[in-house]
This record gives structure tokens, C-alpha cells and sequence, in this order.
């Protein structure tokens, strides 16, 4: 237990690192290029880490402490989310509430620290991160509640054990896997959603949104990003996981392969399309919370006595 | 029952010497001790019915018509009373520092006495049983209120909102007449204790008087659509007004939900969809209106729509559990409904004090005006933060403690599979989309009037408010932090409350104690969340000693001559959900924009959010005037309309003689 403990950690904490690289490398490649070391993020948060910041007259001690409020409670969200398949260090009835609740605080916060700068650039990002969360949240709901009534139980590794047995479990399972691929592109600001590597403020999302943080600061913003994004990959990877009686190192360990092939598709998705128009990106949250409903009617069917 | 008789003297006294007494600070401090003393026998009086359960009866003859009033103080009754007059007290408080700049002009005594009236209706209908007397304590509280509202009476816009209140809360007295009525004629008595023989047994009358009461009970707690009175009177009202009406006051609605459902005992399937489709209506267009509101108080306002929707939510589940026979529904759906319901109380009363101190700060409560207020009034605002996190359900507060209730309701397994499950998960999606838009909402608010710089350079801030401002807010703050924490504080308090509910139910010990498992790993992930902070917050530090972090302007994406007034306003964050919802939440729209290359004269454009029901009900009620004086005009005339309309009076004579030989039978 205590080993499948540090081990957790070690995903938890080291893993996002690498998972970026591995997007930016997938990305690098279907562009020709090289692409930067798989360890480069780890690399630039070092750097961050070692700068002085320089902060805006206007802001106040919500600025400073908002990105440490978001990397807490992605932290602890990580701890109620089964990074290596079956093992939760913190399991108990209805985790995923609090584990979006999480979620949730860490982006107030950031919208929060944002709007302190004054900044109307600032502003127009928390904005849209305000709104597409609270499009996505519904959509997460609906999945995991489709998957609390397909599997009769409550916590969130039971849950996402539901495994692709028979066709309509299977189509339960993909639809969930579409809420959740949608959702996790939906919160790590990723393509189509939010470009991150665009310089353009008025297109960006996330970006804009950190664009007075420096260092430290900012270190704690892309950091808890970066894990924001193992943790949304890792929850594909448990759902699609087949491994599930082969013992929980196993287990783990094809959950941590499938996170990191997650991460490939991330990658290959954003070098394949655009970046959608932001009017587009409320309907692409409907595609999510429609393919959750699908799944939840099926449930209803399936349990209602059809098979 | 002696201490309760005592309080209510004391505090008729109070209110007697708040209205006689020379000088305002004297009134003041009559109420205050007055309330001070009622709170301290109230407590004494119901706290061990809050903490052991149990019951007394008693009954006060009376004379002619009344006859005989039946006292009954219960666990329910003791839990409303043991938050509602405290927190009365703490709103007095409150109003003596907020009405300070006017006690050299106006008769503040008349606020302080009507405050002592409150606590008195609060005493009257939270234990009175016999219905005339319970419908006095309704009218007191109801008329106290209005007197409360139109405080700054000189404003025809607060006296119209007062009266749009007075009616809308009559309108809700008649509903409960005509329940009490038709209960009277098939009982023959006003006791509550005898309506349960009438409201124990399914028959299409019980279900008649069901909707009627949900709809009183419904117009008094501001559920939608009866909430049009709410966002005018909040928004008129003085600060504590506001506050005690929105978290205290209007309580006694669900009150009387509650107390209705356990005389009913074993409700139907349908009441409870009834209740839950109802609540999830009130929750999701409430909080989709405080995403657009420019003035403060009517957004908290929208935001109590919102709230008594959650609570509500609780209780269908409640009742779904008790018609399925589900005792760990009953459990999650009432302990979660009733404990929503007081922190709803806690953390409405900090926003709404938090307000009233930035406009007696800076006189203005419109967003798109404020701005930069937290580096001059810190604690007000920190305690605006703190509330709004609460009220958006984020962990480690209090908020999110019920939701967490009413969600483990909403997606248990003890709900049968099937299309009853899909419809509940539906519902829990609703309120996910519901936390998400208040949280986007409250950011709005907080980070309009306290982040960034100043909007308006004719908007002064005179700084931080007094003691007695401040004091309120502190309190009420720390029962947010401290429900949040230690969840079992707040169980602690609902727990006897609900057991009446699970009794019903036939619940086991085991069924009991589900909510308290369910929250005690909420609370040690809430101190983790609060522990890896700190400890980032010390690395952070430790990281910052020895270096000064520069100080330069806000980069402004290479654009040189920004003006605060280019800030991003509350009108254009909440667009793009506006945009989203524009068919709940209408948004007027006035613009003369710039025609051509070369534009002459100045374009200007205007949006407002009203609200839709408002504006639908007075569009019916002018054009259902004009049809009206239109019909009596040609009804004598013209022989062919006239025997329509007598065809259609017939029809509808002959379907009612009908419906109600269908009743009687």
C-alpha cells in the first residue's frame, strides 16, 4: 500500500513533465520538427522559479496568492484521482464531487488573480474561462453520474472501473470517454478550445489570463496546469483501461502507458486542427454534455431491463 | 415555554422603548439589549429540544374566535429559532452602525422597533399551531418587513418596491387562506395537529392543498416564478433589511414546507418531482440572472432565488426517499436541505453586510462604477470574498458542505435504476452548471468592486466601516470557516430536525449516521486543501527572502495610454453567458451606432437585464385590461360576440359543476 503510495506521488508530482514534453514532441513531430527534451518544462519551471517577479501597482495580495491556491487544490485533487488506475490515496463516497469542487476553487481562484490586475485583456480571459467552466462542469457531472448509475457505486476509481464489456457498456464507456477527452481539453486549455502557444491576447483563454504572473507566480500557474493535464489524461486512460484483475502494478503501469498515448492524441489533435472560433467552443461543450446524456439514457435503458 | 413567553415580553418592551425613548443611540441600545435578552431565554428555551429531540404541547385558551391557542416547540421549530433570532440580534447591531449618518435626522427608532417585531414573528410562527394565530405571526412578519423596506420612503422607486412586495407576499397569504380553508372544512378545526388527519390520506383534495401551500410557501421564499418582488426590495432596502430578509426572514416559507411535509407523513412520488422540478427551475434561472446584474444588492438578491432552489432540491430528494421508502434519501435529501438553509443564512447576511458597507463606504452599489475597494476597505472585502466562495459551494466552506448532501442524494444507489436515476443525475448536472455560474458570478461581483483600479473618479471611498459593521460580518464569517472545517458543528445542529423527517421513515441508527460518515473526509481534505497551502505559501517565502519584487504598471499588451475606465466592465464578463441564455435572461438593448466611413455625431449604446417575468406579468396585465375593456364594449353591441361570450361562461359553469361533483364523489 505504501508503495503504491509513493508511487502515486511520484506520478502525481514528477509525471506532468514528461506528459508535456511528450505533447510537445507528438506536436513537434507531425510539424517536422525535432521538438524540445521531454524534460524541457521541468526545466523552464526551474527557471521561474529562480526569477524575482514584478508585480502590477494596482494588484493586491489576491494576485500573489491565487496561483498557489490553484496548485493546492489541483495537489489535492490529484490525491482523490486514480492516477495509476485502481489506487486512490483518499477514496470515500462521492470524491469526484469534491475532486471537481477542487477544480473549481482553483479556477475562481485564477479568474480572481487575473481580474486584479485591472487589465481588460485579463478581464476578457477570466471571463471565458468563468463561462467555459461553468459549460463544462455540467457535462463532467453528467458522465460521472452516468457511470456512478451504470456501476451502482460511488467513488471515483470504482467508477471509472466500469470497463467496455458487452456493446452497451461499451457505448456507455465511449460516450463517457468523449465527455472526459472534451472536458480535459476544456480545462487544460488545450486545442480546440484554447491555443496555447498563440501571442495573440485576443484569442487566448488561459494564456491571457497569467500574462502579469512571473516568476514563481507563474511556475505555480503552468505547473498546476501541467498536472491539471496528467490528472484529465490519467482519468481517460482508468476508463479505457482493460488491466483490470491483473494486480494493481500492472495495472498502474498500463494506466500510466495509456496516459501518456492520451497525451500523444492531445498533441496529434492540435497539430491537425484549428483552433475554434470562440462563439464555436460553447457548442463543442454541448458535443460533450450531449455524449453524457447519450450515455445516461443508455444507462437508463440498459437498467430499466433492455440490453 | 416560560422562557419563550418572557422573550416575547422582552422584546415588546424593547420595541416600546425603541420607539419612546429621546435619542437614537438610546433606541438603539434598547433594541439591542432588548433582543440580546429574548436571544439569550430563546436559546435557553429550545436548545435542548435542538440537542436531545423530543416535543411540548400547550395549549392557551383564548377568547372568541379564536378559542384556544395550540403552542407546540419541536425540533424543527427549535433549529429555525436558535439561528433566526441571533441572527436578528447581529443584524440590529449592523443598523445601529448603518443608520448612524442619519441619526441626526430621521426617527431610527422605528427601524430598531421594527427589529424587535421580527424576532417577535419569529417566536410566534416557528411554535404557534393553531392557524389564526400562525397566520398573524405571517402578517406581522410580512407587514414589519414592508415597513422595513420602504425605509427611505422620500424614493418613489423604494415605495414601489415596497408595495411590489406587499402585494406579492398577500398574494401568497391568499394561497395559504385558501389551503387553510379547504383543510378547515374537512377537519373542522384550525389545530395544525388535527390537519394531519386530513393531509395523511391520498385524495385529489390533498393534492389540491399540496400545490397551494407549495405556492404560498413558494412566493413567501422567492422561488421562481415568484420572485419579482425580491431583486426591487432587496435592492431597496437598507443593508441589514436585505440581509435579515433575504437569510432570516424569508426562511419561514421553507419553514412551513417543512412543517407541512411531516403532517403529510408518507408523501406521493409526484410531490417530490413536483418540488425538485420547481427547486431546479428556481436554482437555474436565479443564478443565470445574477450573472448579469449591475447593482450589488439585486444580484445577491437574484442569488437568494437561487439558493432556496438548492435547498429545495434537498428536500425532493427527501421526499423521494420517504415515497420510496429510502431512509438514506430521507437522510441526505433533509439533512441536506435543512443545513442549506442555514448557510444560506450565514453566508447571504455576510455578502448582503458586506455590501451595505461598500455603499456606506462609497455611496454607489453599481458594479460597473466600483472598483480597487479592497486595498481601502480590506476586511469588508475579505469577508465579500469569503462569503462569495461560500455561496459558490467551493471547499473548505460551509456551502459546499449542504451541496455536497444534496448531491450524495442525488446520485445514490439507493435510487432505483432507470429512468428515475437518469432524471436525478440530470438534476446534478443542473446544479453542477448552477455552482459553476455562481462562481462565475460571485467572481464578477468581488472582482468588479474590489480587484483592479478604480472605475469612476467621482466615486470616493470614505475607507473602512466601524466596529459595529464589521463586528456582524466577523461573526457570521467565522460560522462559515467553521461549518466548512468541521462539518459536524453544522450536523451537529440539523441532526435532530432531520431525525423527525427519518422517523418518518422508519430509519435504522445506521441510516442516521450516513451524513456524518459521508462529511468526515470532506473535512480532512478541506484542512489538506488548507495545509498544502500553507505549505506553498512558506515555500513561497521562502523563495522571496532576501529579494524586492519590482513594482511597475499593469502590462497593457504594448498599448501606452490605458485608462481605468478601460477596464473589462461587468456588462461585457457576463456576455458571453448572456449570449448563451438569452432566452431566459432578456437583455434590453438601446443603440444608435455610427452610420458610415465617416460617422457625424456620437453613437452610444445601452443594455439592461430585466427581469422576464416581471416585464411578461405587467405586459399581460395591461394587454388582459385592454381585452377586457374591449370585450365589455362589444358584448352589447354585437349580438354574435355576445353569445360566444355567454357560451363560453356557460362551458365553463357546466365543467366546474362537473369537476366538483367529480371532487365530491
Amino acid at each position: 500500500m505504501s508503495a503504491l503510495l509513493v508511487a502515486h506521488l511520484a506520478a502525481l508530482l514528477l509525471l506532468p513533465i514528461p506528459l508535456v514534453g511528450v505533447v510537445n514532441r507528438t506536436k513537434a513531430r507531425w510539424a517536422g520538427r525535432k521538438g524540445p527534451r521531454l524534460l524541457q518544462s521541468g526545466s523552464d519551471l526551474v527557471r521561474l522559479l529562480r526569477k524575482v517577479p514584478v508585480y502590477s501597482r494596482v494588484t493586491t495580495q489576491v494576485f500573489r496568492l491565487g496561483p498557489l491556491v490553484l496548485l493546492a487544490t489541483t495537489l489535492v485533487s490529484g490525491m482523490l484521482a486514480p492516477l495509476l488506475g485502481g489506487f486512490v490515496p483518499f477514496s470515500f463516497p462521492y470524491d469526484f464531487v469534491l475532486f471537481a469542487y477542487a477544480w473549481g476553487l482553483g479556477r475562481m481562484a485564477m479568474t480572481l488573480s487575473a481580474l486584479d490586475t485591472g487589465s481588460s485583456f485579463e478581464g476578457m480571459g477570466a471571463s471565458r474561462e468563468a463561462t467555459f467552466g461553468a459549460l463544462g462542469e455540467p457535462a463532467l457531472f453528467l458522465a460521472l453520474g452516468t457511470l456512478a448509475g451504470a456501476t451502482g457505486r460511488t467513488s471515483f476509481a470504482e467508477l471509472l472501473a466500469l470497463g467496455p464489456h458487452g456493446p452497451t457498456r461499451a457505448l456507455i464507456v465511449a460516450g463517457c470517454v468523449v465527455t472526459l477527452f472534451i472536458v480535459l481539453q476544456l480545462e487544460s486549455a488545450r486545442v480546440p478550445v484554447d491555443d496555447p502557444t498563440t501571442h495573440l491576447e485576443l484569442t487566448m483563454v488561459h494564456e491571457v489570463m497569467i500574462l502579469d504572473h512571473a516568476g514563481p507566480e507563474l511556475a505555480a500557474l503552468q505547473y498546476a496546469a501541467a498536472i491539471k493535464l496528467t490528472i484529465g489524461a490519467a482519468l481517460v486512460a482508468t476508463l479505457v483501461n482493460p488491466l483490470h484483475a491483473a494486480g494493481p502494478w500492472i495495472f498502474g503501469a498500463a494506466n500510466v502507458a495509456l496516459t501518456l498515448a492520451v497525451a500523444v492524441a492531445v498533441g496529434t489533435v492540435e497539430s491537425l486542427m484549428a483552433r475554434f472560433k470562440l462563439k464555436a467552443v460553447p457548442q463543442y461543450v454541448f458535443v460533450a454534455g450531449a455524449s453524457a446524456f447519450v450515455a445516461l439514457m443508455l444507462t437508463a435503458w440498459w437498467q430499466g431491463g433492455g440490453r | 415555554m416560560p422562557l419563550l413567553m418572557a422573550s416575547v415580553i422582552a422584546l415588546m418592551v424593547g420595541a416600546g422603548l425603541a420607539l419612546t425613548l429621546r435619542d437614537n443611540v438610546l433606541r438603539g441600545w434598547a433594541s439591542i439589549a432588548s433582543q440580546a435578552v429574548a436571544t439569550a431565554l430563546v436559546l435557553a428555551a429550545v436548545v435542548p429540544y435542538l440537542v436531545h429531540g423530543g416535543e411540548l404541547r400547550l395549549a392557551v385558551r383564548w377568547s372568541y374566535p379564536v378559542q384556544g391557542i395550540a403552542l407546540h416547540l419541536d425540533a424543527l421549530g427549535a433549529f429555525f429559532l436558535a439561528w433566526s433570532l441571533p441572527m436578528t440580534l447581529l443584524g440590529t447591531i449592523y443598523a445601529f452602525g448603518y443608520l448612524r449618518p442619519q441619526f441626526g435626522t430621521r426617527h431610527a427608532g422605528v427601524q430598531f422597533a421594527l427589529l424587535d417585531v421580527i424576532s417577535l414573528s419569529f417566536v410566534m410562527v416557528y411554535t404557534v399551531e393553531s392557524a389564526f394565530a400562525f397566520l398573524l405571526g405571517w402578517e406581522i412578519a410580512a407587514v414589519a418587513a414592508w415597513l422595513l423596506v420602504v425605509w427611505e420612503y422620500r424614493n418613489q422607486k423604494i415605495r414601489f418596491a415596497g408595495f411590489n412586495y406587499l402585494v406579492s407576499t398577500h398574494a401568497g397569504l391568499f394561497f395559504l387562506l385558501a389551503a387553510f380553508m379547504v383543510i378547515h372544512s374537512q377537519v373542522g378545526s384550525m389545530d395544525f395537529q388535527s390537519f394531519e388527519r386530513f393531509l395523511r390520506q391520498p385524495s385529489p383534495l390533498r393534492n389540491v392543498t399540496y400545490v397551494l401551500l407549495v405556492t404560498s410557501f413558494g412566493l413567501k421564499s422567492a422561488f421562481f416564478p415568484f420572485h419579482t418582488w425580491l431583486p426591487r426590495a432587496h435592492a431597496a432596502a437598507p443593508a441589514h433589511v436585505s440581509a435579515l430578509m433575504s437569510g432570516v426572514i424569508h426562511k419561514a416559507g421553507l419553514f412551513g414546507l417543512l412543517r407541512v411535509t411531516l403532517l403529510i407523513g408518507t408523501p406521493e412520488p409526484w410531490m417530490g418531482w413536483y418540488l425538485i422540478a420547481f427547486s431546479s427551475l428556481s436554482a437555474f434561472i436565479g443564478v443565470l440572472y445574477t450573472s448579469a446584474q449591475r447593482d450589488l444588492k439585486r444580484l445577491l438578491g437574484y442569488s437568494s432565488t437561487e439558493n432556496v432552489g438548492i435547498a429545495g432540491i434537498g428536500f425532493g430528494v427527501g421526499y423521494l426517499g420517504l415515497a420510496w421508502n429510502q431512509p438514506v434519501l430521507v437522510a441526505l435529501g433533509f439533512t441536506g436541505g435543512i443545513l442549506h438553509v442555514l448557510n444560506h443564512a450565514l453566508f447571504k447576511c455576510l455578502l448582503f453586510y458586506a455590501a451595505g458597507a461598500v455603499y456606506r463606504a462609497t455611496h454607489v452599489v453599481d458594479l460597473e462604477r466600483l472598483g480597487g475597494l479592497l486595498r481601502r476597505m480590506p476586511w469588508s472585502g475579505g469577508f465579500f470574498l469569503l462569503g462569495g466562495l461560500a455561496i459558490s459551494a467551493l471547499p473548505p466552506f460551509n456551502g459546499f458542505v449542504s451541496e455536497f448532501l444534496v448531491y450524495a442524494g442525488l446520485l445514490s444507489s439507493a435510487v432505483p435504476g432507470g429512468i428515475e436515476r437518469a432524471l436525478l443525475v440530470a438534476v446534478a448536472a443542473l446544479l453542477a452548471f448552477v455552482g459553476g455560474v455562481s462562481a462565475l458570478s460571485m467572481t464578477r461581483a468581488f472582482g468588479l468592486a474590489f480587484l483592479g483600479a478604480p472605475r469612476d473618479p467621482k466615486v470616493h471611498c470614505d475607507g473602512e466601516v466601524g466596529p459595529s459593521m464589521w463586528a456582524p460580518m466577523a461573526l457570521h464569517a467565522a460560522g462559515v470557516a467553521l461549518i466548512g472545517v468541521a462539518p459536524a458543528v453544522g450536523l451537529a445542529v440539523v441532526a435532530q430536525p432531520a431525525a423527525l423527517f427519518l422517523a418518518r421513515a422508519g430509519a435504522t441508527p445506521a441510516d442516521v449516521g450516513s451524513a456524518a460518515r459521508l462529511l468526515s473526509p470532506i473535512a480532512w481534505t478541506s484542512l489538506g486543501i488548507l495545509a498544502v497551502f500553507a505549505v506553498l505559501w512558506l515555500v513561497r517565502r521562502a523563495l522571496a527572502l532576501g529579494t524586492t519584487p519590482e513594482v511597475h504598471v499593469t502590462w497593457g499588451c504594448g498599448y501606452g495610454a490605458p485608462t481605468p475606465r478601460m477596464q473589462y466592465t461587468g456588462a461585457s464578463f457576463s456576455a458571453q453567458l448572456a449570449d448563451i441564455a438569452f432566452a431566459v435572461v432578456p437583455h434590453l438593448r438601446r443603440e444608435r451606432l455610427p452610420e458610415g466611413p465617416f460617422p457625424e455625431g456620437r453613437g452610444r449604446i445601452e443594455t439592461a437585464c430585466v427581469d422576464a417575468v416581471e416585464r411578461r406579468m405587467f405586459e399581460v396585465l395591461n394587454e388582459g385590461d385592454d381585452t377586457i375593456a374591449d370585450a365589455s364594449r362589444r358584448i352589447p353591441v354585437e349580438p354574435r360576440f355576445s353569445l360566444g361570450a355567454g357560451l363560453v361562461v356557460l362551458i365553463g359553469m357546466i365543467g366546474l359543476l362537473l369537476a366538483s361533483a367529480g371532487a365530491l364523489r
